[in-house]
């Protein structure tokens, strides 16, 4: 193949590769900003907790990645099921009104940003760190990928897809879609809208607990890695539509690309150019791709 | 089947309403009757566990509701159909009325309960698949009764039914209400509907500025005197 036809697929699936934990970032803020009604800054911490301990359990205890995986998902989802009941839920009780809960919950989610950080600084210190793991090449229509980056990619559309079928298709997801749309009718249905908030907050996090596994095997990390991943989440999910989980999907994938192309022209430009997207979405169109 | 005494709740620091007692029996069509801003909306929303009652009781058959939260109180057989239809508009008809069925005991049924709701309501299954809010007013009053029903209430509370409607889907809503009494179903109503509510219910309270102002069987408070001066305008 001429090579800018093979340079041309090297950025689209390079862009899909890293769309794909971006939509996974996006899809668990999604959740908690657009059920549990919490603009979580923390968010992006869990990403970091989910990397660390993927890299303690993988280089301390030898156990693989993937497996990593499933200890590490359920483990950050009731951490973020139990933060919901305890502090998020409290707060909520203690606010007289909408808005003043969406005040107090960011400053919480805050507070919980310095705490987490300080934490990870103390447990895994302040330097950079890396494991390599399927760090082979592959190669698709004669572009090489790393085989840790298509494993990546498939974990994040896989589990957005099983994300979104729960959602269609379940009891306890048709609560939480009918909860997003209407609290109040959706407890006369009999939907428990506490438990259905702490259940969205868990799988919120747990969702950036396991970005954080997957991209723990290309890049290296640091205790405040975090941060940069809870700004990526807020574009995509304002790029996708506040609220809607097909959105933040989709939005994380357009940003995915975006990033990339953006990077084969100057790497240090992307966030920049992320911030320059965002702020002309806020301008243009600040309902988002899937936005009512 | 359902008491409530000496029932005070509050909107903020509003007092909405006041010492209000009143019973309904089994199998009965209770009506509440009141003006706008009357209070009627806010009694209904504190029985049904969404506003909680600052002191009184209310007992559901026999046992005290007044502290237990909505998805509770469904479970034990009260259904709420509110005011203004609050349908799930992103969600299909279907879904809506599988939202109706989603505590334990009644998901496990809800096919069958599907089944009988499709028979009272036919227009709901040809529109099964649409969006709820792409019903017309009349439908998604149907679809809003429809959902109510699926949790299988022994007491469905039923919010404005007729609001909005034209006078023929009016009548059409009368006739189901009577058709669930029919089938043991007890009904609590409010109505704005004054003449057609008396002339369906059993017995009726008349809910003025947050308290009961009169309450008898249907026929008294037709033949009171107040009733019609104030309510029917003869």
């Amino acid at each position: 193949m001429p090579e800018s036809i093979v340079n041309i697929l090297d950025i689209a699936i390079g862009g899909l590769l890293l769309g794909g934990i971006y939509a996974l970032i996006a899809m668990g803020m999604s959740l908690q900003y657009g059920v549990a009604r919490v603009l979580n800054f923390s968010h992006g911490e869990f990403i970091m907790v989910g990397a660390f301990s993927t890299l303690t359990l993988y280089t301390v205890v030898g156990i693989n990645p993937l497996i990593c995986l499933v200890i590490i998902g359920p483990v950050i989802f009731l951490i973020g099921f139990l933060l919901h009941r305890t502090l998020f839920h409290q707060l909520s009780l203690r606010a007289p009104n909408a808005d003043a809960y969406a005040a107090s919950s960011i400053l919480a989610s805050f507070g919980l940003l310095f705490i987490i950080q300080n934490l990870a600084l103390l447990g895994w210190g302040a330097d950079y760190q890396a494991y390599t793991y399927l760090n082979f090449g592959v190669s698709i229509g004669g572009a090489i990928f790393s085989a840790n980056k298509l494993v990546i990619l498939g974990f994040s559309i896989g589990i957005g897809l099983i994300f979104y079928i729960f959602l269609a298709r379940t009891r306890t997801g048709k609560g939480i879609r009918a909860a997003a749309q209407d609290p109040a009718t959706a407890s006369l249905m009999g939907v428990n809208i506490n438990r259905v908030l702490a259940l969205c907050f868990g799988f919120g996090a747990a969702m950036a607990g396991i970005a954080g596994v997957l991209y723990s095997m290309r890049i290296p990390l640091n205790p405040a890695m975090g941060t940069q991943y809870t700004i990526i989440a807020i574009i995509v999910i304002v790029l996708g539509g506040l609220g809607s989980i097909p959105g933040a999907f989709i939005g994380g994938l357009i940003l995915g690309i975006i990033g990339e192309v953006v990077t084969s022209i100057d790497p240090s430009l992307s966030m920049a150019a992320y911030y320059f997207i965002f702020m002309l979405l806020l301008l243009v169109r600040p309902k988002g791709i899937f936005g009512k | 089947m359902l008491e409530v005494s000496n029932l005070n709740a509050f909107y903020g620091n509003i007092h909405v309403l006041w010492d209000i007692s009143f019973t309904v029996k089994e199998a009965e069509i209770f009506a509440l009757i009141g003006a706008n801003g009357a209070g009627k909306s806010t009694l209904l929303r504190a029985i049904s566990g969404l506003l909680l009652p600052a002191s009184g009781t209310i007992t559901f058959l026999g046992q005290r509701i007044d502290h237990l939260s909505s998805n509770e109180i469904v479970e034990l057989g009260l259904s709420h159909i509110p005011e203004g239809r609050k349908l799930f508009t992103e969600m299909s008809v279907r879904e809506n009325l599988e939202m109706g069925a989603y505590t334990k005991p009644a998901w496990v049924q809800k096919a069958e309960t599907l089944k009988w709701v499709y028979e009272i309501f036919p227009i709901l299954k040809e529109r099964e698949k649409q969006l709820a809010s792409t019903l017309s007013g009349g439908e998604q009053q149907m679809l809003a009764m429809g959902r109510g029903l699926m949790s299988r209430p022994k007491l469905c509370i039923i919010d404005e039914p007729s609001n909005g409607l034209a006078p023929r889907l009016v009548l059409e809503v009368f006739k189901v209400i009577k058709s669930l009494r029919d089938q043991d179903i007890t009904i609590l109503l409010v109505e704005q509907n004054v003449k057609h509510t008396l002339e369906t219910a059993d017995r009726a309270c008349v809910l003025e500025n947050g308290r009961l102002a009169l309450d008898g069987t249907c026929q008294q408070l037709l033949d009171s005197e107040h009733i019609r001066k104030a309510y029917l305008g003869l």
